[in-house]
């Protein structure tokens, strides 16, 4: 009876990783019409946004859609994984595509995150591409044109794609650094969805939605979303992203007063600025009693 | 010879024998040094000396004692005067003599030989031919080697000169003063001006002097030392009018100065100037509490504080230094008044910062005597406006007790002019449809055959007869709604807002005494701060309740300004009728209106109403004529139709914007007068105060106004075209560029002239004193660049994880596995990160502007500079004039310090970078000053150049950056960046003008970034300008550029923005 203490986690293989669960995701324009065309025709798709917009949960949920129609279909069989990587800026080639481990005969080969999607028709999702080194770009190129193939040097081997398999990238274009910036010959192999902070019509019931609180909490936080984001570029490098407001509401969901949930969620979060966290503050507190 | 020296012996042998031995002693050793002709002139000097009187002997004694260690350190005909000297003293007295002869040897080294001569006079002078004057002479001379090391002759004359009015009056005294002085003033550095001071006290209160003395040491630790010499004038002053105890007046003060950063020692010390005249003791007194008030209030808070202690002063002298004490009621009393005010300097940025956010829009924040002194029709200074694009505060509020209610009464201000941008108040249309209503407008503009006036807002007061009466309904009904509409959405806010909204109730007048029509206004207005009840006439109940219950149609979120209007109008139709009569006081009224709801009258009706009083006003109308009622203070100046009128004009100078309505045709100067001769929003004295303040409107918005003595004065800057053809680089090192005219959409060849110089060479001080005066800073920074130094080797082994595996470490560790060992698990390698190869230049603005002292940049700008070459320059002088006397920062140093932090760093991790001044006047004459080159290796000579960048004329950007870019072009690296560091937009003779041209500056500019993009140069515009914003977003395409609201920050943002952008 001891040994038989229950699970608490959950372990996947990469390919074997479905979203069984709907992840909530409201529409903002026709972008689910597009990743639904563009995977129909393998086109690569690019991501852009700034942080905490739904990139992530885009794709979430498109992998999960793409999905239910296939078993809907009766091809539960062709199911295709979602394989997520964030990339970092020591991430390499390698990292991606796999390596050779020691064992005590010799050595053995295991395949990258990228190779297993490329072979079990995954959707493999780089995010924040821009991160990564630049010699991964000789892996992205060829797999996101018409040649779908996947070179992998150390073992002298070419992968042609699954017929599932998608490359979708994202990136943040509200990085300064010049020597960050997505190339042209990369850019111009993908087709681009751009996000941005919902409306807040939109961006009040996903709070409501994904935090618990009421209605009305739910759109005094995206109004103050909103006005936040007015000061981009005048203090503010990124305006506040979805998640915060979601996290605050959360935090007032739990019985912290919104000003203090606001504070330590929204305004501390969001810069060092000792003037800009003090103007930000006010807003908070105009909106908040 | 030798007979001769025999001579010398005999003579000498006459004294006692203590001098042929002091003489014996020394005598070969001199005649070595001197060769054997002067040492006998030397030997012979001493017996004339040991002559000279009954105990001269002791004098040539010392004499011979002394020289040989004399004569290592003057040639030997200063030697010959050095002993004449000592001759010359010793028939004052020997004693004298005896103390000059011994202290040489410690004095002459450090005294120049010039004056050896006037040292020994001013031991003469001290003796008066007493014992004690002779032993305080002689003790002077005993103290001198310290005094002559540390202060020059001239001082020494002066410290001498306060001994001798010392000893007039005891020589104890003098004497203690002698030791006291060679303790302090090698302390002070201020020595002139202490012994100044002294001077005084020595005649004064000569008992004070010593005090005064030990004081001056704390005063060195205490005081700035820029400020020390004025400060001890001011003592001075004092002690010439006789303050007692100036010794302790000046330890006192000394303390509370040194608790005042220097900026403020400046000011205070200022103030106390201003005192001295009529009181000593009220200077003391401020001195003394200053840094106590200074603590509770601000420093612009305290020249009102310090004006009325200097009339009570005035007026009772008695009760003027008890002020200055803080032991008056009144002094604590507007202590506290003051502290407990906000001024809107303080809150500037937190409040701009919250405007921005709110209105969603940029909203410049001003101060209200701003928009006053423009002359455009705004008049009042303590209300809050705004003019569409910035809004307007009151300078300072103190109306309430505390400091945190007085900021929450200037937020529910600001919130409320805020909400006019944020809801739309300005965006009102006359063929917009409202929300709630049947459109009424334009079927009455039809039925009364209207024209539509200037503006959308005029075009719908046009329809009414009594102007002013439409004009104060609709603003009061759009006030309103704003307010709802604030309230409803800003929910914390609303506390605050509902308290100003009442006291603003209660500062109404009685409505008993207005007449009718003037009543149900009033009504209105207190309907729409929040109360239910109303005091009404019992006649006009039913009036009251329509007008009632328009208002409240108004108050919900979907209602619109058209709203408003249509409100507006149907409240003009029910008002209009009731006459304008006083109503006797037992007619009046309590009614509830809380549910108040109306009657919707017809389009015919309201035409014929229209047409039948617009007959009507030709003959008298039944009662007074109506007046508008008071102003609500915190909703300030509500002026649709002005705003109106700005955003067309405003519209009519940004060139391509052409869309075809009426209005953008354009607006004549006439056509202004007109409109504004028919507004209600202002009030005209008479007409030539139109004709002014149109005249200011039409140079505000860039429009060309006519040539107008009435507005002569303000802001008349004829704009200079630049006429002539291509250029051509005449002298050495001076290029040609093309301009870009973004009129013609194409460049014009050859128009300015780079002429590129070598920057003058300063001192190294400049740099080493950055560098040491950041030293905190510069560790960091080091530390943070240290971290991307490249390593040098590109490949990194023995990772645990990484590319692959590491063939030799594979081995090592298989082979530890076979033998059943644990192997090592870091056997991989990994290619490290690119080898940074990176290209920058610097550009820095050396315009006149970057003279202005820091703390005060923000006040004035350079569009104030006339544009005529010759007062140009006058301008100049008298503003570079103005600013050299400051002891503050101007932008430039602070521009230069960040430089020299950044350029260590750069040291640190090897970029390449050139760093270069601009500056120039006229196209024919850009100045490009090379402070280092990107190819030149960082040494002192770069060190020296840095020193001399000072403020020159104007900022031609363009040509600059070009300049900047052909350098940057030929340079051979992977990533090239240039960093363009300004203090405002660009501005040259000829390139912009405020208002006329300067889109062409910008546009220049902007263009000549896009052809360093095109050369794969990255640029980056930092600026200070805080109004950076507007012009930075179009000329640098979004993303490259830095507005730094605080130039404090510089030298800190810099390097992290380098840092940032760069990697």
């Amino acid at each position: 009876m001891a040994n038989q203490a229950t699970q608490l986690y959950q372990q996947h293989n990469i390919e074997e990783y479905f979203i069984d669960k709907e992840p909530f995701y409201l529409e903002v324009a026709d972008e689910i019409d597009i990743f639904e065309a563009a995977y129909a025709q393998r086109v690569p798709i690019l991501l852009k946004g700034p942080t905490g917009s739904g990139k992530t949960r885009f794709v979430e949920y498109m992998s999960w859609r793409l999905n239910q129609a296939r078993k809907r279909d009766g091809r539960a069989d062709q199911m295709s994984p979602l394989v997520t990587v964030a990339c970092h800026e020591d991430l390499t080639a390698s990292d991606l595509v796999g390596r050779y481990l020691l064992e005590p005969e010799g050595t053995r080969w295991i395949d990258g995150p990228l190779t297993r999607a490329v072979k079990h028709g995954g959707i493999c999702y780089l995010d924040e591409v821009v991160e990564a080194r630049k010699d991964t770009t000789v892996l992205i190129h060829p797999l996101s044109d018409h040649r779908r193939l996947l070179h992998i040097e150390k073992i002298g081997e070419v992968l042609e794609s699954h017929p599932n398999f998608l490359l979708v990238i994202s990136y943040n274009p509200g990085y300064q650094s010049a020597l960050k910036d997505l190339k042209h010959s990369t850019r111009q192999r993908f087709i681009a969805i751009e996000f941005d902070f919902p409306p807040r019509d939109l961006e009040g019931p996903i709070i409501q939605h994904e935090s618990g609180v009421d209605i009305t909490t739910a759109q005094q936080l995206a109004l103050l979303g909103e006005k936040i984001r007015n000061l981009i570029g005048q203090g503010l490098q990124e305006g506040v992203s979805t998640r915060l407001l979601i996290y605050a509401g959360k935090l007032i969901e739990h019985g912290i007063a919104p000003r203090r949930a606001c504070e330590v969620a929204v305004v501390w979060g969001l810069t060092d600025d000792h003037e800009t966290q003090a103007s930000v503050m006010e807003i908070v507190t105009s909106i908040f009693p | 010879m030798t007979n001769e020296h025999d001579s010398v012996i005999e003579e000498l042998k006459k004294h006692p024998s203590a001098l042929i031995s002091a003489y014996e002693a020394v005598a070969d050793e001199v005649t070595e040094a001197l060769g054997p002709a002067p040492a006998l002139r030397w030997a012979q000097q001493g017996v004339r000396i040991a002559s000279q009187g009954p105990r001269a002997w002791e004098a040539a004694t010392e004499y011979f004692k002394a020289s040989p260690q004399v004569v290592q350190t003057i040639g030997f005909t200063q030697f010959e005067r050095w002993a004449e000297s000592g001759i010359e003293l010793t028939a004052e007295a020997p004693v004298i003599a005896a103390s000059f002869f011994r202290a040489s040897p410690r004095v002459l080294p450090t005294l120049a030989p010039r004056h050896i001569a006037g040292w020994a006079g001013l031991g003469r002078g001290l003796s008066k031919g007493t014992w004690k004057s002779s032993s305080l002479a002689a003790r002077f001379f005993d103290v001198s080697d310290e005094l002559v090391q540390q202060v020059n002759f001239h001082e020494l004359q002066l410290f001498v000169s306060l001994v001798q009015t010392l000893a007039s009056r005891s020589y104890d005294l003098a004497a203690e003063a002698l030791v006291l002085g060679q303790r302090v003033l090698p302390a002070v550095s201020e020595r002139e001006e202490l012994i100044s001071l002294a001077k005084v006290l020595a005649e004064t209160s000569w008992r004070e002097v010593r005090g005064s003395f030990e004081a001056a040491t704390r005063v060195g630790n205490s005081v700035d030392r820029r400020l020390r010499p004025r400060y001890f004038a001011l003592s001075e002053r004092l002690a010439r009018q006789g303050l007692g105890n100036v010794s302790a007046f000046m330890v006192e003060s000394a303390q509370s100065l040194g608790l005042l950063p220097q900026e403020l020692q400046t000011m205070v010390l200022e103030r106390a100037e201003d005192l001295a005249d009529t009181s000593a003791e009220a200077v003391s007194a401020f001195l003394r509490t200053a840094p106590n008030v200074l603590d509770r209030i601000s420093p612009a808070q305290l020249d009102t504080w310090f004006g009325r202690g200097l009339e009570f002063l005035k007026e009772n002298p008695d009760a003027g230094i008890a002020y200055f004490r803080l032991e008056s009621a009144r002094a604590e009393t507007l202590l506290d008044q003051l502290s407990s005010s906000i001024e809107l300097e303080k809150v500037h940025g937190l409040l701009r910062m919250y405007s921005n956010a709110l209105a969603g829009t940029e909203v410049e924040l001003q101060e209200s005597t701003d928009i006053t002194h423009r002359n455009i029709g705004w008049v009042s200074v303590e209300f809050a406006t705004t003019d569409g694009k910035s809004v307007f505060l009151p300078p300072t509020v103190d109306l309430r007790d505390t400091k945190s209610e007085n900021f929450a009464w200037l937020k529910v201000v600001t919130t409320h002019q805020v909400g006019h941008l944020e809801f739309q108040s300005f965006d009102f249309d006359f063929h917009a449809p409202s929300a709630g209503f049947n459109d009424y407008r334009e079927g009455i503009a039809e039925g009364l055959g209207a024209t539509p006036g200037t503006t959308e807002v005029a075009s719908f007061f046009d329809l009414f007869p009594v102007r002013a009466m439409a004009a104060d309904l609709f603003s009061t009904t759009e006030s309103a709604r704003i307010d709802q509409r604030i309230v409803e959405q800003y929910r914390g806010l609303a506390p605050s807002y509902e308290r100003v909204q009442n006291d603003a109730l209660a500062s109404r007048g009685p409505i008993e005494m207005m007449p009718a029509q003037q009543a149900l206004m009033e009504m209105l207005i207190r309907q729409s701060l929040g109360q239910s009840s109303a005091r009404i006439p019992s006649t006009y109940a039913e009036q009251a309740r329509q007008l009632a219950g328009l208002l409240r149609s108004v108050r919900n979120r979907d209602a619109t300004v058209e709203d408003s209007a249509e409100a507006a109008l149907r409240m003009y139709y029910t008002l209009s009728q009731v006459p304008n009569a006083f109503v006797p006081l037992d007619d009046w009224e309590d009614v509830d209106l809380s549910n108040a709801g109306f009657d919707e009258p017809t389009l015919e009706e309201i035409v014929e109403r229209l047409r039948a009083e617009a007959e009507e006003a030709q003959e008298e109308a039944s009662g007074d004529e109506y007046e508008s009622p008071d102003d609500v203070d915190y909703r300030g100046d509500f002026k649709p139709e002005m705003v109106q009128l700005l955003a067309q004009m405003r519209g009519q100078a940004e060139p391509g914007e052409e869309d075809g309505s009426e209005s953008a045709q354009g607006i004549s100067q006439a056509e202004l007068e007109q409109a504004l001769r028919e507004s209600t929003e202002i009030d005209f004295a008479d007409d030539a105060e139109v004709t002014t303040v149109a005249a200011n409107m039409m140079k505000e918005m860039g429009a060309d106004a006519p040539q107008n003595p009435a507005g002569s004065g303000y802001n008349q800057i004829p704009h200079v075209d630049e006429e002539g053809g291509p250029l051509e680089p005449l002298e050495p090192r001076s290029y040609a560029y093309d301009e870009w005219d973004f009129r013609a959409n194409d460049y014009r060849p050859r128009w300015c002239i780079v002429q590129e110089r070598l920057a003058v060479s300063g001192e190294t001080a400049f740099y080493n004193e950055t560098m040491h005066s950041y030293a905190g800073l510069i560790e960091q920074i080091r530390r943070q660049f240290e971290s991307v130094r490249p390593e040098m080797y590109r490949k990194v082994k023995r990772l645990p994880e990484g590319e692959d595996v590491d063939l030799d470490a594979g081995i090592e560790a298989l082979i530890d596995l076979r033998n059943k060992m644990t192997p090592d698990e870091r056997i991989y390698w990994r290619r490290n990160k690119d080898e940074r190869d990176v290209a920058v230049v610097f550009l820095l603005d050396m315009s006149a502007s970057t003279a202005e002292a820091v703390e005060e940049s923000s006040r004035e700008s350079d569009w104030n500079a006339p544009g005529d070459p010759v007062a140009y320059t006058a301008w100049l002088r008298a503003r570079r004039g103005e600013t050299a006397r400051r002891p503050y920062k101007r932008i430039i140093d602070v521009e230069k310090e960040s430089m020299v932090l950044l350029m260590n760093a750069l040291e640190t991790i090897g970029d390449r970078y050139g760093v270069y001044g601009f500056s120039g006047f006229g196209r024919e004459n850009v100045e490009f000053y090379v402070i280092k080159e990107v190819e030149e290796l960082f040494s002192d000579r770069v060190k020296r150049r840095m020193d001399k960048v000072a403020p020159l004329h104007a900022t031609r950007m363009g040509p600059a950056i070009r300049h900047a870019t052909t350098k940057l072009a030929n340079v051979d690296a992977k990533t090239k960046f240039m960093f363009v560091i300004s203090d405002g937009r660009p501005q040259d003779r000829g390139y912009s003008r405020e208002g006329v041209e300067k889109e062409y500056a910008v546009q220049d500019t902007r263009m000549a970034l896009m052809e360093a993009r095109n050369l794969d140069i990255t640029p980056f515009c930092l600026t200070v300008d805080r109004n950076g914003h507007d012009y930075l977003r179009t000329m640098t395409g979004d993303l490259n550029y830095e507005v730094l609201p605080d130039i404090m920050e510089l030298p800190r943002r810099l390097p992290q923005l380098y840092k940032k952008i760069t990697l």
